[in-house]
């Protein structure tokens, strides 16, 4: 077999595994919504438990300052299920676009150009957000 | 006490919202999209709506235009909370009528504030 016919012959299981590959990280980012939403649950879980037994604890006015502010901190830091979720949840939807556009090649489905997903989340850390008042 | 309509399709960022604003003392009505939103707006009056942009069913800026043709809603302060920062959709949403943008995660005590200040 010439070094050609091997490159004519590869380049089709080349395209359908890649497109196959597309499908199986599609369905691990579903496995780590999941585990997005199960730990996001916990956690808020655990953070409502704590932050009712707080209210009925006494302290001093610089430990309930430094409560509050850890409190305010967490409040921020578990916003991060909401957006990791729509980070995924846009990954997913380029991905099966991607898988389209491959699957497409060689006429398993109807062709279709990758659409035009607008990224919702440019948030690199958990850092609060900008305040416009109009 | 003022009441506020915290809408969002995420449940864990409602809580986080109603738990803000109750500990300030703030009545919190929850919906989990525009739609649900606007069927409650309808149904009682609020003060103050804060609306996530990207839901199902309806988004916040559509939302928004629905409540600004409410009878009652012409001067109610609604803010967008979003993960959405661009300055093209920051546009659209003030000229649909919101008051302010908020880009998530939020501080709680800035929220507080905002709320504070447009709140009447």
């Amino acid at each position: 077999m010439t070094a050609e016919h091997s490159n004519e012959s590869s380049l089709p299981d080349a395209g359908r595994n890649a497109a196959q590959e597309c499908a199986a990280i599609e369905a691990d980012l579903e496995r780590l919504k999941a585990l997005f939403n199960d730990a996001a649950g916990r956690l808020l879980g655990s953070f409502n438990e704590f932050a009712s037994l707080e209210q009925q604890t006494s302290r001093n006015l610089e430990e309930r300052k430094r409560i509050e502010s850890a409190i305010g901190s967490a409040v921020t830091a578990l916003q991060f299920q909401d957006m990791a979720t729509q980070l995924t949840h846009h990954a997913q939807r380029r991905l099966a676009a991607l898988e389209i556009c491959l699957r497409s090649l060689y006429g398993e489905v109807p062709g279709r150009g990758i659409l035009e997903h607008p990224q919702p989340v440019r948030q690199a850390e958990m850092s609060s957000g900008s305040i416009d008042l109009f | 006490m003022h009441s506020i309509l915290a809408v969002d399709d995420s449940a864990s960022m409602r809580q986080m919202v109603a738990f803000t604003l109750k500990g300030a003392g703030y009545n919190v009505i929850e919906a989990a999209d525009g739609q649900e939103a606007l069927d409650k707006a309808k149904a009682e009056t609020v003060d103050l709506v804060l609306t996530d942009q990207n839901m199902p069913r309806m988004d916040g800026i559509t939302l928004v235009q629905n409540l600004r043709s409410l009878a009652g809603y012409a001067a109610t302060p609604i803010l967008i909370l979003t993960t959405e920062s661009s300055a093209e959709m920051k546009a659209k949403g003030k000229a649909a009528g919101a008051t302010g943008w908020l880009v998530k995660p939020f501080d709680p005590s800035k929220l507080l504030d905002v709320v504070r200040k447009v709140i009447r």
